[in-house]
């Protein structure tokens, strides 16, 4: 029973690192059209649809790290971004300051600081005690 | 303004009720005691202590027709007071639980209460006649970690409870030669006692508060993730709905209305919560009024230095003046609310109601002249 299920995700996992790197490549094309926006928004769709284990989450962050990282209008980037992503991205934006890299939590400080303005404490809290859905 | 009395009673109040006629409110100052205040003449005199716990007093309700005190505490035991000339009588309830007794309400026939506590238990209590004695049943391994909050269902047989384990849970607490079998009523009354009828895993964390609607229809409970949740058609195929709010989490809740709810928590701040014609539940405003925060800090919270120090290291510590400890939360509660009370005039709309939290303060509020949120 637990070897099927195994086998299962397994192949489940493969199927879903082909969507990331799919999800990769549409996200570089909008980069290159400067669409910055547009591409955070399409690494944060769907993220729970797509997390599996943790080497599809660790394929899924070098994703979303790229999108956010090209972040320059912090400000007209939250204002254009739908409210439902703001938990998703206050997720990706600890597991950035977690890395401890010195540019990355640079830049993921910016962004923390304008989005809690905007979404409040409520939006930590829900990044705080979510340990079903972690990215 | 919809603040109507603000009233220091204690350092700190754990939990709160009023008396059938409103006129005493019996409060947990914190301790082992409950102390009841009657107000004469604009002042608040304290006309009884009921001594009896070893430990902090968790839940205190006083039942509105047969006019009985209830009391939980961290002892692992209960109390009911009963008022003999004008001498409040305690007798003990012995809930057999190993750990703290968290909160107790009596049902809507006051012929049973329910007690949740730490045991990962619920204790359903009822009077023996023949016994002189008030017995404890319990509903044991259901749930996974401490009951927060029970309450029971206006048809006095369902009880809903909320838990650390992140779950809402509603049960059956039929009791044979206490509870009439009414085979009119459905569903309800055939279950047995400890019937689990739902279990609701909507919160990734703690839950509490939960609350019936005054019908019974729909039931709203919080969690530890500033979320709060609104279940219809509570049974077999429950229709929930989250709603998602942007400042700290709530403890506890109370149905102003069928459409309306009001909670209470952690942003000091009670929130109002509706339900539009289609029944879509969402964040109407806050009650009390948020003064404009100082200009010390750009958070105007108790996290402001906390914030000021996690921001200002990314600056490289030039910004450091502007961090400056700031307490101002501009509400009327300075900490946490912890308990939310009805206060009732006629009908079944509630117009009134009562906060206490751990600054120790009651704060009466109406909501005669808050035109946007009367139907």
């Amino acid at each position: 029973m637990a070897d099927a299920e195994g086998f299962v995700e397994a192949d489940n996992a493969e199927a879903i690192i082909t969507r990331i790197e799919h999800k990769s490549r549409k996200i570089e094309t909008l980069l290159k059209q400067y669409k910055p926006v547009e591409a955070l928004k399409t690494a944060l769709e769907g993220t729970y649809a797509i997390i599996g284990d943790e080497r599809c989450k660790s394929a899924h962050w070098i994703v979303v790290h790229r999108a956010i990282m090209a972040i320059k209008d912090v400000d007209g980037m939250l204002s254009s971004l739908d409210p439902e992503y703001y938990d998703i991205l206050m997720k990706y934006l600890y597991r950035g300051l977690a890395t401890g890299d010195r540019p990355t939590c640079d830049q993921f400080l910016r962004i923390h600081e304008k989005l809690t303005e905007k979404a409040g404490h409520g939006c930590i809290l829900r990044f705080l005690t979510d340990t079903v859905n972690t990215v | 303004m919809a603040v109507m009395a603000v009233h220091q009673f204690a350092q700190c109040i754990t939990c709160h009720v009023w008396s059938p006629d409103q006129s005493m409110v019996a409060l947990c100052p914190n301790n082992n005691e409950v102390h009841i205040y009657r107000l004469v003449e604009d002042k608040w005199e304290k006309v009884y202590v009921l001594q009896k716990h070893d430990q902090v007093v968790s839940g205190i309700d006083w039942s509105a027709r047969s006019n009985k005190i209830v009391t939980a505490s961290h002892d692992r035991n209960s109390y009911v007071w009963n008022l003999e000339r004008s001498e409040w009588v305690p007798t003990l309830v012995i809930l057999r639980l190993n750990r703290a007794a968290l909160c107790v309400q009596w049902s809507p026939k006051e012929n049973k209460f329910a007690v949740g506590s730490g045991a990962k238990t619920v204790c359903i209590c009822y009077y023996e006649q023949e016994n002189n004695w008030w017995v404890s049943k319990l509903i044991r391994k259901r749930h996974d970690s401490s009951v927060t909050s029970v309450s029971w269902h206006p048809e006095n047989i369902l009880l809903a409870t909320t838990s650390t384990d992140g779950k809402c849970r509603v049960f059956s607490t039929f009791i044979k030669g206490v509870d009439a079998k009414d085979s009119k009523k459905g569903t309800s009354a055939d279950s047995k006692f400890g019937e689990l009828i739902v279990q609701l895993d909507l919160s990734s964390s703690w839950t509490f508060g939960v609350k019936w609607s005054p019908s019974g229809n729909t039931l709203a409970y919080v969690g530890h993730n500033s979320m709060i949740y609104f279940v219809d058609d509570v049974g077999p195929s429950p229709l929930a709905q989250n709603v998602v709010f942007r400042d700290l989490p709530l403890r506890d809740v109370l149905f102003v209305s069928e459409k309306k709810v009001i909670g209470v928590g952690f942003d000091c701040n009670p929130m109002v919560f509706a339900a539009d014609e289609r029944g879509i539940w969402s964040f109407v405003r806050y009650l009390g009024e948020r003064k404009a925060v100082s200009s010390g800090s750009r958070y105007g919270s108790q996290f402001s230095e906390a914030f000021g120090k996690f921001y200002g290291q990314s600056k490289h510590g030039v910004n450091n003046d502007a961090v400056e400890t700031s307490r101002t939360r501009g509400t009327v509660h300075e900490n946490c609310i912890n308990g939310i009370m009805p206060l009732r005039d006629h009908g079944t709309i509630i117009r009134r109601f009562s906060t206490s939290g751990l600054d120790g303060r009651i704060v009466v509020w109406d909501l005669e002249n808050e035109q946007d949120l009367l139907e």
